[in-house]
């Protein structure tokens, strides 16, 4: 059904697709495997006619396409389901169907749309209500809009880009039914992903990309994890971090019944409670979208919650704004490095002192001191391998590697003693995760406290001297790592299992 | 300046003064013979210069208060209103105590030209934040209730009765801005511009209160991680721009006019923000552009006296200049999420 | 003492539909994402070529296809400015308005000697009863009494209505101004969206324009929308970028406007000067008491940028 051959694209110096060949029959699930950067996205936006190839040719269904615009590759039968959603969420399901849909002529008919997409999502099992506001609807809802749209389209081809990163694990095996019983219908899905566990379950054949290159293709049959880990990574996987077991000291981050409702009333965090010592990591795991978010903004003092504490080595922080944090000597290394933790426009000596231009040394009486600043910049670029021209170029031309470095000498470099880490890793290439989470075991070693927030399970559990699971706003497992079992972690992050803390969770006091 | 910036304002000017030339040719005369006329008003004696630097002191002022207002992100339309406010505090000062010292009276008017403009801003900048209407549509209003604040006060207590025009009687003697070389038009309000001009920069490049209206301006997130308060900064530098505006506003009154006069701050409010713009945003070059807007102001008059060519010319060629410099700085600038 | 109040409806109803047009406009340009900042010197050009083409012509009709043409013009340059370039969208709407002045005062005193503004006078549209409804009571002289134009505007306000909600252009267009990755994804083209609904704003607002030159006072003079385009703002905001929410904004500020009128020829003993800021001051009032409930289109004043890397 589809061809692409010899697929090649750069963007300025870097080459997000080499001469890549991609060839799905219908009536198949291919997976397309690599870890972030690999060029999957270039090549499905190429796929799509929203990114235009530097080499190559695409075929469908005997015909060419070339230059096309979205709209001819949705008409041409290929359906997208993005991994960032293209719905717009003031609008209900049927208004987000009817967009860009030019079957019913100039005037909408509503009534008959949603007749139609109660008629699908009965006959694949998507459960969808047509009169429902997007932003009401959780991600999982939203992604079967996407997918409606594309069957209602007559797509005969299905792209899906990382469909399952926002999903509970209950929500990821009905999608994986519904890809199932799409393609027994005789359509073809291209099933785009990391994770080998969900390629192996779904797929028919895999192809593997590292590099913008195609590095193995096979039957998902006769293949193993560790074959496709090798393909996809190039070496043996993650090397094991060597730990050191120590006994946790005294509490130093505390939260209390932190209740947090958000703008719309809704309860984000229902009365979490738990405590991080010195010398030790606490790794919370959950899917995204369950209260690490507003957890994190409360602690990091960007949000006030409705009621409860933290409290920093004792101190109440709770309505001292992020000022009291810096004071109490919190780190903050968010979520979001680009737009939160750096300011992409000015330089990397300016980002290094973001966080405490404001006290001395780097502040002189009414004056910033530009020497000190300087000198702190030179300091840290060196200490943690930061590649930039030198102090003074603009943030936003170095890589997202050696961005987060940014945020991690300035918070690290502050000697805090307690560390909120959320999502450190995300979007990074496994040696720059290597150095993170590095970096953060050394901060444990020297005596901090860390609370480290990842929506990657397997990161958490390498991390984490307790592991912590959110649901719902609610901590519904705590345990030490050598308690933790993958599957009952899972059942939690899914919300099927809630388990009160025993004491050597509350306590950490097991060795790892 | 680093080149680029620089390079965009030249050749934004250089592209509006084309566009006006057809323009010109339109209307049937030689544009440049109307420059030259332009040229000739504004730079062709020291009596003309005098005057061409006397209008651009305010522009001056105003120019860097909304500089630094748009490098916080903060949308200031509100220099109009706070111009005419600070004219009326200082003429107000100076008929209250016409019997101060020389020295002293101008300094206090000046001082109540600052206050009412910062107020004005300030009430500005409190409707923002307490109510959440943006501050381009607040500010916008509030210039035309300012401005006939000031029309009002002058038909009661400020007003010369039997004049034929809306305005004050003329202010004491000692509350004029004395001239800074004498047998000239030309007043300290010049320098008083070029001290500020400075200062601002230094403002903002080397305090941590520049450093924070940077980083609000550049990245709202980032600075709310940074533990900066955004409504504590967008009020300090609207409180900051309305001050100088209130002292342009004060300049006028006591250096150019010596009297109130009815619509003193027309289009200044708009000017400053196309200074603004020239100048990237960056104070010390607020400097050329200020004086380009002074020079091409006081060139228009004398522009249409010689050729015939209407003066609104001018503000057709400061329009254009804020559009192609907007353009280009939309270009660019780099994609951020707000 | 009734008289005078029907009278003072009808006028609120006649000096509220320029602020409509404008309105409406803006609506079409907001709800696509695009601020509508430059309405006021897109009805200023619309203000300035309707009178100089009637005076020209001596043909009405040829005064209102000027200044729809005049209003699109201005438009032009907002919508290139603000999608081909990116230019911020808020302080280019300030720019044209500056320009749109320049211009037409410019332009002005082209007609005249020496570059001195002439008067030019054309004869003001007169109103147009609707026979039968036009002598009901009250309602008869407030709504049925009106020059030509007005019921335009109210016919265009439902017309508005029904494009957004009920049509497909519609249903993009208010997509476009939500999130307009989105609209590109289907097919669509964002940017042309924009363009088109950035256009069309300036047409209306153009109209908006003739009314007060043609209709109001039979004149032009420099910078005679006086802010108007800004009231027109704020009833959009008013009226949460709907319709019929702004013509209830634009009714309340004309009310403003007919009321400060009123209230000069009465010779009350408040100053004249402060019934004029009647109209700014309501404005800033209902804007100031809505607060933050108005939630705006959510991809408004951010550029669409099409190849993602």
């Amino acid at each position: 059904m589809l061809r692409m051959t010899g697929i090649s694209k750069s963007f300025g110096a870097v080459r997000a697709n080499r001469d890549i060949e991609l060839i799905v029959p219908p009536r198949r699930i291919v997976g397309l495997l690599g870890e972030n950067g690999s060029g999957k996205t270039t090549l499905m936006n190429i796929l799509f006619g929203m990114v235009r190839p530097d080499a190559g040719s695409i075929e469908f269904d005997g015909r060419r396409l070339e230059g096309h615009t979205p709209r001819e590759a949705l008409v041409a039968g290929i359906g997208m389901i993005h991994q960032h959603f293209m719905l717009v969420p003031a609008m209900t399901v049927t208004e987000n169907v009817m967009l860009g849909w030019d079957e019913t002529g100039r005037w909408l008919h509503p009534a008959a749309v949603a007749a139609r997409i109660q008629e699908a999502s009965a006959a694949y099992g998507l459960d969808l209500d047509p009169d429902a506001v997007v932003a009401s609807l959780p991600l999982g809802a939203q992604q079967r809009i996407e997918i409606i749209k594309a069957i209602l389209r007559g797509a005969r081809l299905l792209v899906l880009d990382e469909p399952t990163s926002s999903l509970s694990p209950p929500e990821v095996s009905s999608l994986l039914d519904v890809l199932r019983r799409l393609r027994d219908e005789g359509r073809a899905v291209i099933f785009i992903s990391h994770k080998l566990g969900e390629i192996l379950d779904v797929c028919d054949e895999v192809v593997v990309l590292r590099d913008g290159e195609v590095t193995g293709r096979a039957e998902v049959v006769g293949v193993s994890r560790q074959d496709l880990a090798r393909m996809m990574v190039g070496r043996d996987v993650t090397a094991p971090l060597g730990r050191v077991s120590r006994l946790p000291g005294q509490e130093r981050l505390v939260v209390n019944a932190l209740t947090v409702r958000d703008a719309g009333g809704t309860i984000r965090l229902r009365g979490m409670s738990f405590s991080v010592r010195a010398g030790e990591v606490l790794a919370l795991a959950g899917v995204d979208g369950n209260g690490q978010a507003e957890l994190a903004d409360v602690i990091a003092g960007l949000a006030r919650p409705d009621s409860g504490h933290v409290f920093v080595d004792g101190a109440d922080v709770t309505r001292g704004g992020v000022a009291a944090r810096l004071a109490s000597g919190l780190g903050h290394v968010p979520a979001d490095r680009g737009t939160e933790g750096l300011v992409q426009e000015m330089t990397v000596a300016e980002n290094l002192a973001l966080r405490d231009f404001d006290t001395p040394p780097l502040r002189r009486g009414p004056w910033l001191d530009g020497p000190a600043i300087r000198a702190r910049a030179v300091e840290r670029m060196a200490e943690y391998d930061i590649r930039a021209g030198d102090a003074e170029a603009l943030v936003a031309t170095l890589s997202g590697g050696n961005q987060q470095k940014i945020v991690l000498a300035r918070e690290l470099g502050r000697h805090p003693t307690v560390l909120l880490a959320v999502q450190p890793t995300r979007g990074l290439d496994p040696g720059a995760t290597k150095f993170v989470i590095e970096r953060v075991l050394a901060l444990r070693e020297a005596g901090a406290a860390v609370l480290y927030i990842s929506t990657e399970l397997e990161e958490a559990l390498a991390v984490g001297d307790r592991i912590g699971v959110l649901h719902a706003g609610r901590l519904v497992g705590l345990m030490p790592r050598a308690d933790a079992d993958v599957t009952r972690i899972g059942l939690m992050m899914a919300g099927a299992l809630a388990e009160a803390p025993g004491p050597a969770a509350l306590y950490g006091t097991s060795p790892a | 300046m680093s080149a680029r910036p620089l390079a965009v304002s030249l050749l934004a000017v250089a592209l509006a003064f084309a566009v006006s030339a057809l323009l010109i040719a339109v209307a049937g005369k030689n544009p440049l013979v109307a420059y030259g006329a332009l040229l000739q008003g504004s730079l062709g004696s020291w009596d003309r210069i005098a005057v061409a630097l006397n209008k651009a002191t305010p522009y001056l002022l105003t120019g860097v208060g909304v500089a630094l207002c748009f490098r916080a992100r903060v949308i200031n339309i509100g220099g109009e209103g706070q111009i005419a406010l600070g004219g009326l505090a200082a003429a107000w000062m100076a008929m209250r105590f016409p019997q101060a010292p020389a020295v002293v009276l101008p300094a206090l008017a000046l001082g109540a030209g600052a206050l009412a403009g910062a107020l004005w801003a300030g009430l500005a900048a409190v409707i923002r934040l307490r109510r959440g209407v943006h501050e381009v549509l607040v500010t916008l209003l509030l210039n035309f209730v300012g401005v006939l604040i000031v029309s009002e006060a002058l038909q009661g207590s400020l007003g010369e009765a039997g004049a034929g025009f809306p305005q004050s009687p003329l202010l004491a003697r000692a509350a004029w801005l004395p001239h800074l070389i004498p047998k000239t038009d030309l007043h300290v309000g010049i320098v008083l511009a070029a001290v500020t001009v400075v200062v601002a920069h230094f403002l903002l490049w080397r305090t941590p209160f520049g450093f924070r209206i940077r980083v609000l301006g550049a990245s709202a997130p980032a600075a709310a991680y940074a533990g900066i308060s955004p409504p504590r900064t967008f009020l300090s530098v609207m409180l900051l721009a309305g001050g100088l505006a209130g002292v342009a506003g004060a300049v006028e009154v006591l250096g150019v006019h010596y009297r109130l006069i009815e619509g003193f701050a027309t289009g200044f409010g708009f000017n400053a923000v196309g200074i603004a713009l020239l100048a990237a945003l960056n104070p010390i070059a607020v400097l050329p552009a200020g004086l380009f807007f002074g020079f091409l102001e006081t060139g228009a008059l004398a522009m249409q006296r010689a050729v015939g060519v209407p003066s609104p010319l001018v503000a057709v060629i400061q329009g254009l200049t804020m559009v192609f410099v907007l353009s280009a700085m939309g270009l660019t600038a780099r994609r951020r999420r707000v | 003492m009734t008289d005078a109040f029907v009278e003072f409806l009808a006028a609120t109803v006649r000096i509220a539909s320029p602020l409509l047009f404008a309105a409406l406009g803006g609506i079409l340009s907001e709800r696509a994402g695009v601020f509508a900042v430059g309405l006021e010197g897109m009805m200023l050009a619309g203000a300035f070529a309707g009178v100089v083409a009637t005076y020209g012509t001596g043909m009405v009709l040829a005064g209102l296809l000027a200044s729809i043409a005049g209003g699109m013009m201005v438009a032009a340059v907002v919508a290139v400015a603000t999608t081909r370039f990116r230019a911020d969208q808020m302080v280019t709407g300030l720019a044209v308005n500056v320009l749109a002045l320049g211009l037409t005062s410019f332009l002005l005193r082209g007609f005249g000697a020496r570059g001195e503004a002439p008067t030019i006078r054309v004869t003001t549209l007169p109103s147009l009863p609707v026979p039968w409804l036009a002598d009901l009571p009250l309602v008869g002289p407030v709504l049925f009494r009106q020059p030509a134009l007005t019921y335009l505007a109210v016919a265009l306000t439902v017309i508005v209505f029904v494009f957004l909600v009920r049509t497909r252009p519609g249903l993009t267009l208010r997509a476009v101004g939500e999130n307009p990755t989105a609209v590109f994804a289907v097919g669509g083209n964002p940017a042309r969206v924009r363009v088109i609904a950035v256009v069309a704003a300036g047409a209306l607002a153009g109209l908006a324009g003739a009314v007060l030159s043609l209709q109001q006072v039979g004149t032009f003079t420099d910078g005679m929308t006086h802010g108007r385009g800004y009231l027109a703002l704020a009833a959009i905001i008013v009226g949460r970028w709907m319709p019929g929410g702004a013509l209830v904004g634009c009714l309340v500020f004309g009310a403003a406007d007919a009321l400060q009128l009123r209230v000069q020829a009465i010779h009350l003993p408040v100053s004249s000067y402060v019934i004029q800021m009647l109209p700014y001051i309501v404005s800033l009032a209902v804007l100031a008491g809505l607060g933050r409930t108005a939630r705006m289109p959510a991809a408004i004043g951010a550029p669409f940028v099409r190849e993602r890397r």
